[in-house]
Formats: structure tokens, sequence, C-alpha cells
């Protein structure tokens, strides 16, 4: 036995081999405990104040954002309370991650690989929460606001839910449905800030995750409507968890402004009604607009566009199917197509040929090329080199003035007229009428439309392009490269009606600020159009002509008066030999619709409707303007009151009883 | 005397001893540095626990999973010294392949643990989460204690080096591939202890040291670019700002703040994240000050010492070597875990002992010193 011992102690038992092991110990500890007394004691005493801070953090409290109300202050959106479920990466345990998941899983009846891929699928900091759920009910958001312990990382947000309304119209989602909230495309809707923060954002004190507008109102009144965030300072214990009873408000955060709007819903619902009866009538599936708007201010009483969006669907959580179906939609569901695009405006746009005719340029001093009375003769075709330019039905109207070349729509009028006043009358008098540019609504991502010259064409086709002589008698009828804005079309015509003020159109009314203190938004004068009270009086004369001839069939039946233009605009490829169309129309009434005369400039209500493609026999347009004036005067036998297959009928036999002529430019 | 001088060697070094010599062989400073340290790891996980949003006594707090971790730990570490521990030396091999099996359970069957979900380090089995990371720690200084010792009277060759090296590839590259650099870093330096220790030429240690150093760059440029950037991204972990680098600036305000005396218990106000990890040093720092830092210091030193003490008074070469694997293995975390927190070392995922939350990681540390006993046990007691 000793033996053993003997030999052991002579291999292994290494006395240097040992006191070397212990003396690394006592190196490697000494060496911590020098760092360790560095820290703690010599530097200790001067950063001790500093880490006190840590445990108080500032965060931003939400503020309660601004409401929106109708034109007789029926409330359009309203904040629901909303509990959503987020985790923290960082504060989620690696360790503990799988049996979290599981439990938020049970907890909130989900898929716990949904919950996984949701983690696993967000980049970025590992501090900014992962949004689990949404509309959690308030027993499930409160067991897990409870449990921290057990599921650590996971928090519970409060976050108002908007639910946008029809105002006092109720509101119809089945599913399967055209019809939607009213005010989709107006209203817009808010979402979540994805991707990186704009530097504007940032100064604005937005952080990720936050809030915010991101279409129609919502987005251009963001600043309003958001108010101020509040802060607060609250106390953390030392896993990160705020201590309750602890917080200290720095500042109380400040309600958003309340919007209202100069749209009220009665009109919003006719409007919506008489477009979507237009639609349903000719089945068309790239939609239209409707716009409703009040000359002497620029105010915009209604304005739809379809085929449109439901945007609770945002509020409530869209799936990213949805929502790419939607961005994929060629009749563009998501973009409000009043102020959003822009379409040739057709035989519309010959007011401001018109207009130029009579009036000169006042720019270039181009004295006037016709007057009220003068005659220009309408042909079968006008010849511009090897081409012809038909008129629309193919004859010719013999001599026409003015006032019969614009009823007529005659198209060999108006481009004889072009070629007498030019191209760069022609455009200076579009810019004036305020074609070319946005006319600075208050609704984000407005359209500029096109009014080509020389310089527009060069810009578009290379150096050296020029318009050709057939463009510039294309461009003087609102074809070729001419685009308009719905709603530019319209404001040109408000600034007809009211005498030459060409306002900037406005959808709100008035911002009221949480005191309750009301600022009314003063309407814009974009400009006072130089026009002579006798040449402006002269167009709405010749718009009247349009009515009063019947070339808008049976609307001067109706017991008020109604001016205005037609619209054909061909675009696209032809098919069988006809280009498809657009169809326009855009009038207005006088004050007193009954007894009124357009010698005035009194006119209170202008409306343009456009369907795009229509491709209808007749002017689909014209006959949703008049079931919406129809309805907004409560005439009588007003056909929206009977169900909509007895519209399409009825609306049928006249097409193919009176309208039995080819549409084409008038 | 007659039947008890017939009776086989091991009844009787056994028999006799049952009662009093036993005690006198049991290393009670041994079990009560490690029951000290034991305690300041509760301190630590109770600290841990005690906040707004936890209740300190409900299940599944930090606290109650720790006492539970602690109750099987114990109940591991007197199975262990009760247990022969010459059977380990018995089974080395079949040891071996069961860590390797559970590494490579591990890798096919693991939780994901990272962002890319490359990660693999957890093994789910009825609820509990198993690191067989931690436990392979000390399986293999079992199984380089058993092949050390079997080399005893050739340990001065080059093939003892060699030999050891091939022994740990396997188990280190499934670590590695976890990916556990922490881990796979204390496996290597466990091994270079024992090596030294087991009396092996310093001259071939030194070679095999050269060697290594030597051959990173050829190595490095083998690797594929993907993989030069993974190891990249391990070893500048401290590189990220809001990721371990603020765990690295806040683990140092932890420790300035505590200064001389510490805040208390419980009353540490920096903000660490994932304290309850690796970086537990920087909380305890703070609560305990100075002078309680370095009583835990001491306890690992004392512990240590224990270590290399029953090392030394061992008379199996096997059981010297087992001394010797736990005391590198421990001084190797201390070190890097403590300095880490110091910011002396750069960061990798190694636990503290005891002090770190961690189950497998507890269980197997006190399994190890079970063991231990039970070598004291069962040494054959000095002539007297």
């Amino acid at each position: 036995m000793s033996v053993r011992i003997d030999r052991l102690s002579v291999t292994a038992k290494n006395v240097y081999r040992f006191g070397s092991f212990g003396l690394a110990i006592i190196v490697a500890v000494a060496a911590l405990s020098v760092r360790m007394f560095d820290l703690q004691v010599i530097q200790g005493q001067e950063s001790y104040t500093i880490p006190q801070g840590e445990a108080a953090e500032t965060i931003s409290v939400p503020s309660s954002r601004g409401l929106i109300y109708d034109s007789n202050n029926i409330p359009l959106v309203q904040n629901l309370p909303n509990f959503v479920v987020q985790i923290v990466p960082e504060l989620l345990p690696v360790d503990q991650k799988a049996v979290v998941v599981r439990r938020l899983a049970s907890l909130l009846s989900m898929d716990p690989v949904a919950i996984d891929q949701e983690l696993d699928s967000t980049t970025g900091s590992l501090y900014d929460p992962i949004e689990i759920a949404t509309e959690v009910d308030t027993n499930t958001a409160r067991i897990i606001d409870e449990n921290g312990d057990l599921l650590p990382g996971v928090q519970v947000v409060s976050e108002p839910l908007r639910l946008y309304s029809n105002g006092n119209y109720p509101l119809q989602l089945q599913p399967g449905t055209t019809r939607q909230p009213l005010f989709s495309d107006v209203l817009g809707y808010t979402g979540r800030i994805t991707g990186e923060l704009s530097a504007a954002q940032k100064d604005a004190g937005y952080s990720q995750n936050d809030v915010t507008g991101l279409a129609g109102l919502e987005l251009q009144y963001e600043s309003q409507l958001r108010g101020t965030p509040g802060q607060e300072t609250v106390a953390l214990d030392s896993s990160g968890q705020i201590i309750p009873g602890l917080t200290t408000a720095v500042t109380p955060p400040i309600p958003g402004d309340s919007l209202t709007l100069t749209i009220s819903s009665k009109e919003q619902y006719l409007a919506y009604n008489a477009l979507l009866w237009g639609i349903e009538a000719t089945k068309d599936k790239m939609g239209g607009v409707i716009i409703v708007e009040n000359p002497q201010n620029g105010q915009i009483l209604a304005m739809v566009s379809l085929p449109g969006y439901d945007n609770n669907m945002f509020a409530e959580g869209i799936s990213q199917a949805q929502y790419q179906a939607m961005l994929n939609d060629p009749a563009m569901p998501l973009v409000n197509k009043a102020v959003s695009e822009q379409y040739p405006p057709g035989s519309t746009y010959k007011l401001v040929t018109g207009t130029a005719g009579l009036q000169g340029d006042p720019l270039t001093g181009q004295p006037p090329s016709i007057t009220a009375t003068s005659t220009i003769l309408s042909q079968p075709y006008i010849q511009v080199g090897n081409e012809r330019f038909y008129e629309w039905n193919k004859i010719g109207w013999g001599p026409l003035n003015i006032l019969k070349g614009l009823a007529n729509s005659s198209d060999t009028f108006f481009y004889q007229l072009t070629q007498k006043i030019g191209l760069q009358s022609l455009t200076d008098w579009a810019k004036l009428y305020g074609f070319g540019a946005p006319t600075g609504i208050d609704l984000p991502n407005e359209a500029a439309g096109i009014v080509p010259d020389n310089v527009w064409k060069q810009a578009a086709y290379g150096p050296g392009q020029t318009m050709y002589p057939g463009e510039v008698l294309q461009a003087g009828i609102g074809q070729g490269y001419d685009a308009a804005t719905p709603l530019q079309l319209l404001n040109a015509y408000c600034a007809l009606a009211n005498g030459g003020n060409l306002w900037q159109p406005t959808v709100v009314k008035s911002i009221t600020a949480p005191d309750g203190t009301v600022t009314p938004v003063t309407p814009t004068m974009i400009r006072k159009i130089p026009a002579s009270a006798q040449t402006l009086e002269t167009m709405r004369q010749a718009t009247r002509e349009v009515v009063l001839i019947r070339h808008t069939y049976d609307m001067v039946d109706l017991p008020i008066m109604v001016a205005g233009k037609t619209g054909t605009a061909e675009f696209g490829t032809a098919v069988r030999g006809q280009l498809p169309y657009h169809e326009w129309f855009v009038g207005y009434t006088p004050a007193n619709e009954k007894t009124g005369s357009f010698d005035g400039t009194d006119s209170q209500l202008a409306v343009v409707a456009f369907l795009y493609g229509a491709d209808s026999w007749g002017d689909v347009a014209t006959e949703i303007v008049k079931y919406y004036l129809w309805e907004h005067y409560g005439l009588k036998g007003s056909p929206l009151n009977q169900s909509l297959p007895g519209h399409v009928n009825l609306w049928a036999s006249k097409i193919t009883n009176n309208y039995n002529v080819t549409a084409n430019n008038h | 005397m007659n039947i008890f001088r017939s009776e086989p060697m091991r009844v009787r070094s056994w028999a006799p001893k049952a009662a009093s010599l036993t005690w006198r062989l049991y290393d009670f400073q041994l079990t009560t540095y490690a029951v000290l340290l034991l305690l300041f790891g509760l301190a630590m996980a109770y600290s841990n626990s005690v906040g707004a949003t936890h209740t300190t006594l409900s299940p599944g707090s930090p606290f109650v999973r720790y006492l539970m971790w602690s109750v099987i730990a114990i109940v591991v570490f007197l199975i262990a010294t009760i247990f022969d521990y010459r059977w380990l030396r018995t089974f080395a091999w079949p040891i071996y392949l069961l860590n390797v099996g559970l590494l490579i359970v591990t890798l096919r069957f693991g939780s994901s643990t990272g962002n890319a979900g490359t990660s693999a380090r957890w093994i789910v089995i009825a609820g509990f989460q198993l690191q067989f990371s931690e436990l392979a720690k000390i399986l293999m200084i079992i199984v380089f204690a058993a092949f050390l010792a079997g080399r005893e009277a050739k340990v001065k060759s080059v093939w003892t080096v060699i030999g050891a090296i091939i022994i740990l590839v396997p188990p280190w590259i499934l670590v590695m591939l976890q990916p556990d650099l922490g881990t796979s870093l204390v496996l290597v330096g466990t091994l270079a202890g024992m090596l030294f220790m087991s009396g092996v030429s310093l001259r071939w240690l030194g070679t095999l040291a050269a060697a290594v150093v030597g051959a990173i760059p050829f190595v490095w440029q083998r690797l594929v670019p993907y993989q030069q950037a993974r190891l990249l991204a391990l070893l500048n972990q401290g590189q990220d700002p809001r990721g371990s680098g603020y765990q690295l600036i806040q683990a140092e305000h932890a420790v300035n703040a505590g200064g001389a005396w510490g805040k208390g218990l419980t009353n540490g106000t920096v903000l660490l994240p994932v304290q309850t990890t690796d970086f537990v040093w920087g909380v305890l720092a703070e609560e305990l000050g100075f002078f309680g830092s370095m009583v835990v210091l001491a306890l690992f030193v004392a512990l240590m010492w224990r270590l290399l003490v029953c090392s030394w008074r061992s008379n199996d070469q096997f059981a010297l070597l087992l001394g010797c694997g736990l005391a590198s293995m421990m001084l190797f975390q201390v070190f890097v875990n403590v300095g880490m927190v110091l910011g002396l070392v750069p960061i990798t995922g190694i636990p503290l002992p005891f002090i770190t939350y961690g189950g497998a990681s507890l269980v197997s540390v006190m399994g190890g010193l079970g063991v231990l006993q039970s070598t004291n046990l069962r040494r054959e007691p000095p002539a007297w």
C-alpha cells in the first residue's frame, strides 16, 4: 500500500504543478479584485449618482386622436378601446421563449407557429415591440398584464381603434357587397409607421410602431389630429418592469384637434347612391367619381370615388393578401380618383377653348378670335396635312356660333377655333382655369394634370419635340395629351359659375381645439380669372344651351335650372374600330334652382360625374348628375327611392329609344 | 480480527469507516463553501424576483425555480457522494458516447434560440429545458480523467496530448455547431488544466499551444466567408451597441453604482435586461458592493483550494485528475464570466457557477462536487 502511494506521489503529485495552479488561481482572482476595487471603490464614488437615473425612464404617453365630424356635427369616427399584445424580444429570455410563446398562444387562442414566425421574421432592434395580437378582449388583456413574471417580454398596451361610420346613415358592411363607409376616400385611415422613420417624423417625436395617418384626411391633418403626446417619468425595477405608483407625469398628453367637414353625410349618401347606380347600370368595373362643390367658396359638399375600400378594414387589421389584392386591382380601390388620378377631360374642356376665343389672351395681348355671335362652319371633317379630323356625327352642323357650337359639342367648330387662337392662348387659358396644377385641396396625393405645350412635350418626349398641328387640335377638345383630375374640372366650372373666382377647394370647414376653440378654415382664392363678365356670361349661356337643346336628353325636363357640359373622352386602344371612352358631365345650378338664371353668378352647387371607360350609349355621367340633383332638391318621383333594378331598366329603355347615336366626342 | 483480515479489501475499507472514519475523510469545508455559494446564488435569484410585476414566491419566478433546482442539485450531490466513483472510470467510454449522443440530440432536436433560428442549445423533456452542454463539461472531465489516468505510465509521450485532443474534437465540434462558443472554450480550458496537472510534458503542451495559435491564420483562410462572418459575430458581440454592448455598458454602470458597500439586496437600480444570465455579476456587484463581491470571490478561491487539497490527498490518479478538472473548469468560468462583466475579457456566454441562474449548470457542478466527495470517502486512510 505504501508503495502505491509513493509511486503516485512521484508521477502525478508534482508539487510545482500544484503550486503553479494555486498561483494561477491567486493571480486570476487578484486581477479581478483589483479591477473591482478600481471600478467600485476608486471610480465608484464619482459615478455613483449617474446610474440612479437608470431606474427612471421617460416614456411617451399617447394623446387621444382628434375626431372628425360631418358638416352637421355628426361624428364620422370613434376611438374604441383596444388592447394590443406585444413582445419585446430583448426582454424575452431565449431559454423561456418556447414556453412563453406557448402560454401566450393558448391565452390568445393563436397558433404558436404564427407567433414564432412573427418573432423570427421581424428585423430591427430587439427593443422594438413586435405586435402579436390586436383587439384582445379586456379579460385576456388583464390576465396577460397581471402575469408579467410568467410572460417575460410580453406587454399589453392600450391603443384606441379608429371606427369609421357613415354619420347618421347605417353602415353596410356585409361581405360581398360593394357598399363601403361613405367617407373612406375622404377620411383615409391610420396605421403604424412601417419601415424607417423619416427625418420629419423623428423631429415630431414619432417612434417606431406609433400610429399615424396613412391616407386621406387622417394623413393630411396628421399634425392636428394627433395632438401632443405627453411625457411620463416611470420608475423601473431591476428587470425593467414599470413599478406602479411611482409614476410622475411630466406633461399630460394633449388630445388632438377635431375636424368638421364641409361635407354632410346626407349629401355624401346621395352622391354615393347616384354614382353607385350609374356604375351598376353600366356594369363598369373601373368605377368613377362624383364631386359636389359650392362655387361660392370652394367647399366640397360631397366626394365619392368608386370602387372604394372599407377603411375599417385597416383599423381592424387587414391581411397582407387583402391589401396586396387591393393594390393590384386595376380599378385602384385604394386611390381617391377624385383628386389623385387624371383623365382626358374630353369635350368638357371646350370651356377653355371657348373662353380663349371670346376673350383673347390677356397674357400675350392676343385679341379675341370670335364674338358671341360670329359663326364658324361646322363640317364633316377638318383636314390637317394628311389627317382628317372628323365631326363626331360625321356630318357637321353648318354655321354655328359659340352657343350652338358648345351646345352641340361640335368638334370641327372647336378644331377651327383652336387653329384661330393657337396653342399659346389655349395653354394660357387652361392654366388660368387651374388645369395643369394641383388645386391645393386639403387631401393628400393630388395629381397635377397635364396641359400640353411645347415645353411639356420636350420634357415628356425628349429635346426638339414640338406639338404637331394635329395634336394642337386634339388639345383644343380635351383629347390627346390633355389630362385633368375630376376636381380640377369641377373647380374650373365653379369659376365659370361664380363669375371668375377660382377657389382652392377644401373639405374641412373648421378645426376645433380640445378646449372648444373653433378655427374656421377661410376659403382661399387661387386667382381671379382675367375674363370679362361678358365672356363668362356668354360661356354660361352656352352651357345652359347644352341642356336646352336636349343634348343632355331629359335633364331639361327637371323642374330646376341646370347648365353644364358633357364629355366623352377616348383613351387606350380601339376595340372593333371604336376606342373605349370615359364619360363626363359637369354642371351647376343657380342659387334659386327653380327661378334663377345663368346671367347671375350666385350658383351654390356644382357637380361633376365621371365614369371610367363607361362605353355606354348616351352619357351615363349626365344621368348620374341628374339623379343626384333630383335627390338633392327633393324633386317629386325621385328615381332613387325605387329599387335599383328598376332604375337600370328605366334607364336602359331610354338609351335604346332615344340615344341611338354613336357617342363620340360630344 | 482474523475474520476482518480475510475479507476483500473493498469491504474492509468501507465497513469500519462507515461511522467515524468516513466523516473524517469527508471534506466538510468543500461542502460548506459550495452551500454558501449556493445561498448567494439563491439570494441573487431572490433579488431578481423582487419587482413590481413579479410575485417572489409565485411558481415560475427565478427564486422559486432556483430553489427547486437547488433541491435537485443537492439530491444529485448526495447521490454522487454515496455512489462509488470508480464505476465512472469503468464506464468512461460509454459515458463519452452518451455525451456525444446527447449533444447530437440537442443539435438535431434542440429548440431554436436565436433570431436567425439556427442555434439549438436546449432540449425540452417533460416541460424541463435541459442544456446538455452544461452536463457535457462534467462528463468530459470524467472522460479526460479516465483517459489520462490510464496513460499514467506513458504520460510524457506526445500521444497523450494527441489522444486527448482526438477525444475532445467530436464534442467540441458539436458544441460549436450549436453554436455555444462559451462552452467550447470551457472544454478547451478544462482540458488544458487537466493536461498540465496530469504531468504531461511541458514541451509537448507548449508545442500544442504554439501549433494552435500558429494554425489560426491558415484555418481562417480556409473558411468560407459566411463562416468567417459567423465567427466574427461570435467574437464581436460587444460591438453591437444595443445588444450585448449595451449589456456591457450597463453592467459597468452597475458595478460602479455598487461602491464599497453596495446598495443592498434587491436595491439594484441599473437596468440590466438579461440580468439572470451571464451578466449576473453586475447585479451582484451593485447590490453587495466591493466587500460583498470579495466575499463571493473568496468563497470561489476557497472552493478551488479545497478541490486542489482533495486532489493532492488522493491516492488514485483518476480521482486526483477529477479534482484538478473541476478546479480548472471553475477557475476558467469564474475568471471569464467576472472578467467579461468587468470589461477585462471579450463577451462570451459563460455562466458563473452557482450564481448564474440555470438549472443544468447548478446540477452539473454540484454533481461534480459530489463525485469528488465520493473520492474523498473512498480514499485509502493514511497509515497512522
